[in-house]
């Protein structure tokens, strides 16, 4: 319990940013709160704010929707460089 | 009248003329139903997540209009007729922070479209933009 703090402390990097509305067309910006497989990262993991956080769902769930970014990532078909255009 | 945005993505295996052809019918829609369309932005043809209707690529284009509620069900139910458009995404912007990152796409695309041969100030400008959306 007593043991020191690890790890960098947690902030909100769209607070830091300044960024009033997330657009879902821009994967870039989703990506940070992405996981590998691309899941929604939890808020404990990310350090996301409340506010932010909500935002980020919304977009993602709209990304996923207009194929901007996958659902899910198969793990049958395996590609040499998946998802060449949203990393840019 | 409320602010929206509109994207919908393209069969990839239309000719320029056909794609055209399409986003003036979608146009044409969108201004019968009352909607008065700011600004267009093709993002040209893109590589699809996932597979759509065996398509693996398709052509994003958006539009930010305002319209009066109604006209979006209209338009909507118009655009899943029509088989060319594989997705689309209606998103309507409310409050003011909303409102205000409308405002900007739309002084963005304007700003692109009518200065793409004054290049290089213009192009900085532009870049700078960019920057703080995307952080």
């Amino acid at each position: 319990m007593a043991e020191k703090r690890k790890f960098a402390r947690k902030y909100c990097k769209y607070c830091e940013a300044k960024v009033e509305y997330i657009d879902y067309k821009d994967a870039k910006i989703l990506r940070h709160s992405l996981s590998e497989r691309y899941k929604i990262m939890p808020r404990r993991l990310t350090g996301n704010c409340k506010r932010h956080q909500e935002m980020v769902e919304l977009a993602i769930k709209r990304a996923r929707a207009t194929a901007v970014i996958p659902y899910i990532i198969d793990t049958q078909k395996v590609v040499a460089v998946p998802f060449e255009q949203l990393q840019q | 009248m409320r602010h929206y945005e509109l994207l919908v993505v393209v069969k990839p295996t239309l000719t320029v003329e056909e794609l055209q052809a399409k986003l003036n019918y979608l146009k044409e829609i969108l201004e019968k139903n009352g909607a008065v369309i700011a600004a267009t932005l093709e993002m040209g043809t893109r590589k699809l997540a996932y597979q759509i209707d065996k398509f693996e690529r398709g052509s994003y284009v958006v539009f930010y209009f305002t319209a009066p509620t109604p006209a979006i069900a209209e338009v909507e139910r118009l655009i899943r007729i029509t088989e060319e458009f594989i997705r689309f995404m209606t998103v309507k912007f409310e409050n003011q922070k909303e409102l205000r990152f409308w405002n900007k796409q739309v002084e963005k695309i304007t700003k692109k479209s009518d200065a793409p041969a004054p290049a290089v100030v213009e192009s900085k400008e532009i870049v700078e933009e960019t920057v703080p959306t995307e952080a």
